[in-house]
This record gives C-alpha cells, sequence and structure tokens, in this order.
C-alpha cells in the first residue's frame, strides 16, 4: 500500500487514461493496442503501459487473458457497475460500512429539511 | 469483596445508564473536543472497569496474601483462575476486534480509493481531491496516513456557490488532519467487541456527531459559519424515506442549527469536561491498584 502512495503521481491519472480505453474498447486489448492508442497523444513508454496496466489487475480493476504470447486486459466490470458500486458505498448508512468514511453529509426528513431552511434564514437575517 | 462489586458496579453505569444519560444531554455539542475525550474515557474505564472487577474478584477468591502459589486441587484456586481465564477472553476478543475492524476498514478504503483514481477525475483546487460525474449531492473524505482523498460529486458541485464549496472542503480537512476517522475506529472495534446486550451504540453515535462538530468548528473558524450551513443545507437537501424513523433531530440539523447560534467559548465546561474523563480513568485504576500495591507492603513487611 505503502510503495503505491510513493509512486509519482501521473500513474494515478494514466490509471484512469487506461481504464478508459479499456472500458471504450469493444474487446480486450493487448498492451500493444492500449500503448498505440495513448501514445497518439502522449510521449509514453511501452513498460509504462505494462506497467501501469500490471498494477490495475493487482487492483483487481482489469482482467487477463493470455492470447498467444500477449496478455490481453479488459475492465473488469464496465464503468457505470463500478460507479454505482462506489455511491452505494459512499451513501451507505448502516454502521458496518460508514467508518470507511466520514460523510458531509447525511439524509433528512421533510420535517427536518425544513428545521434546516429555518434555521438558515434566521442565520441569513442575522445581517 | 468492596473492590470488585465497586468496580462491577462501575461497569455496569458506564455501559448502561452514563452513556444513555450523556447521550440526551445538550451541553456536549458546545465543547465537542472535549466531550470525545469523555466518551473514550467512559469507553476506555468501562472496559478497565469490567476487567478490573474479574481480576479483584479472582484475586479475593483465591485470598490468603503471600500465598500465591496455585494449587490445582482447591476449588478456591480453580475457580480464581477460570475468572483471570475469563478475564483474559474478554481482553482478547477486544483485541481481535481492534485488529479486524483496522485491517477491515484499511482494505474497504483502499478499494473504495482505488475505484475513486479510475472514476473520478482530479481537482488542483485542494490536493487529493478528486470530482466524480455523478448527480447525486456528495462529499466525504477518504482518509489515510498518506494519499488521503476528497471526493466531490458534480450533483454537489452544481449545488454550491463558491464559498459553500470552500466551506465544505475546509470541512473535510479538517477531517484528515485530526484523523478523525481513528477516533470513530475505536468506537467501531469497542462496538464489535462485545456481544449485543452490553453494546454501546450511543457511543458510536455519538462519537460520529462530536467530529462533525469539530470538523465544523474548524471551518467555521476559516470561513464563517454562514457558507458552510448554506452547504449544509443544499447538500442535505434529498429527504430519505428511512431518516423519518431516525432519532428526533438528525446531527445535519444539530449542526446547522448550532452554527445559527454564537461561536461557544467554554473555557469552563470543557475544564469540567476534561477533568471528569480524567478521573473516569484513574478511578478503576485506582481501586485496583489499591489492595495490590496493599498486599505487596503487606508481603514486604
Amino acid at each position: 500500500m505503502a510503495s503505491e502512495d510513493k509512486a509519482p503521481r501521473p500513474l494515478g491519472d494514466l490509471e484512469r487514461l487506461v481504464m478508459e480505453q479499456l472500458w471504450a474498447a469493444p474487446a480486450a486489448l493487448t498492451v500493444r493496442e492500449v500503448h498505440e492508442q495513448l501514445a497518439a497523444t502522449r510521449e509514453l513508454a511501452y513498460t509504462t503501459v505494462m506497467t501501469v496496466l500490471d498494477r490495475l489487475a493487482k487492483k483487481k480493476l482489469t482482467e487477463r487473458e493470455r492470447d498467444g504470447k500477449a496478455w490481453r486486459y479488459r475492465a473488469a466490470a464496465p464503468r457505470e457497475e463500478l460507479a454505482a458500486g462506489l455511491m452505494r458505498d459512499a451513501l451507505d448508512n448502516s454502521g458496518d460500512r460508514r467508518e470507511a468514511l466520514v460523510r458531509f453529509v447525511g439524509q433528512v426528513s421533510d420535517e427536518e429539511a425544513a428545521l434546516l431552511r429555518d434555521a438558515l434564514s434566521r442565520l441569513d437575517s442575522q445581517g | 469483596m468492596t473492590t470488585p462489586v465497586l468496580l462491577a458496579v462501575l461497569a455496569l453505569v458506564l455501559t448502561g445508564p452514563a452513556p444513555a444519560l450523556l447521550a440526551r444531554s445538550e451541553w456536549p455539542y458546545r465543547v465537542p473536543r472535549a466531550a470525545v475525550i469523555l466518551w473514550q474515557a467512559i469507553a476506555l474505564a468501562a472496559v478497565l472497569a469490567a476487567l478490573g472487577a474479574g481480576i479483584a474478584l479472582s484475586y479475593w477468591i483465591a485470598g490468603r496474601p503471600g500465598h500465591p502459589r496455585f494449587e490445582p486441587s482447591s476449588p478456591r484456586d480453580l475457580l480464581a483462575a477460570l475468572i483471570l481465564a475469563m478475564v483474559a477472553l474478554v481482553v482478547g476478543r477486544l483485541l481481535w476486534a481492534i485488529g479486524r475492524v483496522a485491517v477491515g476498514t484499511r482494505a474497504r478504503r483502499k478499494r473504495h480509493r482505488d475505484l475513486v483514481d479510475v472514476l473520478a477525475t482530479p481537482d488542483g483546487l485542494i490536493p487529493g481531491l478528486r470530482v466524480l460525474a455523478e448527480e447525486t449531492p456528495l462529499a466525504y473524505c477518504l482518509p489515510a496516513l498518506r494519499g488521503a482523498r476528497v471526493v466531490v460529486s458534480v450533483g454537489a458541485l452544481d449545488r454550491l456557490d463558491d464559498s459553500e464549496l470552500k466551506a465544505v472542503l475546509a470541512h473535510e480537512q479538517a477531517h484528515l488532519r485530526a484523523r478523525h476517522d481513528l477516533v470513530l475506529e475505536e468506537f467501531t472495534a469497542l462496538h464489535h467487541a462485545f456481544p449485543r446486550w452490553v453494546r454501546s451504540d450511543v457511543a458510536l453515535e455519538q462519537a460520529r456527531t462530536l467530529v462533525e462538530l469539530l470538523a465544523d468548528d474548524d471551518a467555521r473558524r476559516r470561513n464563517g459559519p454562514r457558507p458552510l450551513a448554506r452547504a449544509l443545507v443544499a447538500l442535505a437537501g434529498a429527504p430519505a424515506p428511512d431518516a423519518a424513523l431516525a432519532a428526533a433531530k438528525s446531527a445535519t440539523v444539530l449542526r446547522v442549527q448550532r452554527l445559527a447560534g454564537p461561536a461557544a467559548n467554554e473555557r469552563r465546561l470543557s475544564a469540567i469536561t476534561y477533568t471528569s474523563a480524567a478521573a473516569l480513568l484513574v478511578l478503576p485504576t485506582i481501586t485496583i491498584a489499591a489492595p495490590i500495591v496493599k498486599a505487596i507492603v503487606d508481603a514486604l513487611s
């Protein structure tokens, strides 16, 4: 965990870009294919792409399969599915998950929403 | 016999009536920092008193100071040993719970952070900020020793003006700086360490609320109460179906009403609270230690 934190920040950005490639592709991609697409817009070493894909596989965000001599990578789940899981995680109020995050605000009932607006207008009228 | 009974009574009071009473009081919200310490002291003192009661009882049953030899044929010694074993079991369970919560929380948080990093885009406004392309208004932080994140959804950004966003970010950064998650983790571990009938949900819930108040106070000191209160109202907008079943006043309402009032400066109240916390911790320790020290002195003289 700590070693990943020490890695230069751009790797994180690359992870996002690579995932976007995989999500957009109709089939699993080889490292070379991902590299070709990314290298069209930025200077990038082949080995860097390999490292990023490897990291993503370790994080269980991609899955890989052998294709002859090369590995083919695909996203472990569609983007929407991962996003939905993320939101569930963040919004879940049940104690067991909640300690993972400290959320800014919880949800309120209708009466409470009225109380909130009331307190806010009092604050605003203080001038 | 007085020491084990005293400690047992103290443990019972600290797990039941005392937390219930404290949770119903309004004054802790005026001194959130001291109140968090008091809750920690109550929790720790309850554990110490319960364990102390066991140790003292075992010591009293075994009796005969100056004869520390264990005699397996004596039912007294066996009972004393059994009680000590139970104490050890409770300690083990507590340590296990702390470890499990720590490992579980970190694994879950790491997975969540990995997802955030590929799904959300970085924003240079503050370090570690990630913007998630979701309509649901949402802002939270993912604490970590290194590489903590603050996640804000597009839905939240749409609802907040610049000063409100600044207040939200200040609030989240206050959580991260003060490692409020570790405070909550203690109470979560404690919550998991005990069987359901002695569990203190109250302590964990109160700790959660107090930690929010602490982060609010920090954000308020930086930007004043108004942007933060507006942000809270803007983001709490969506009523939840099950929130109606929840307690009379949610933390959000409490926080906004608190921000609408004058900033508190409660030196005396917080001094009293800190002193009570210290006294609570010292009390069981002294009750356990006193007879043991006395026995040692007796044995030496």
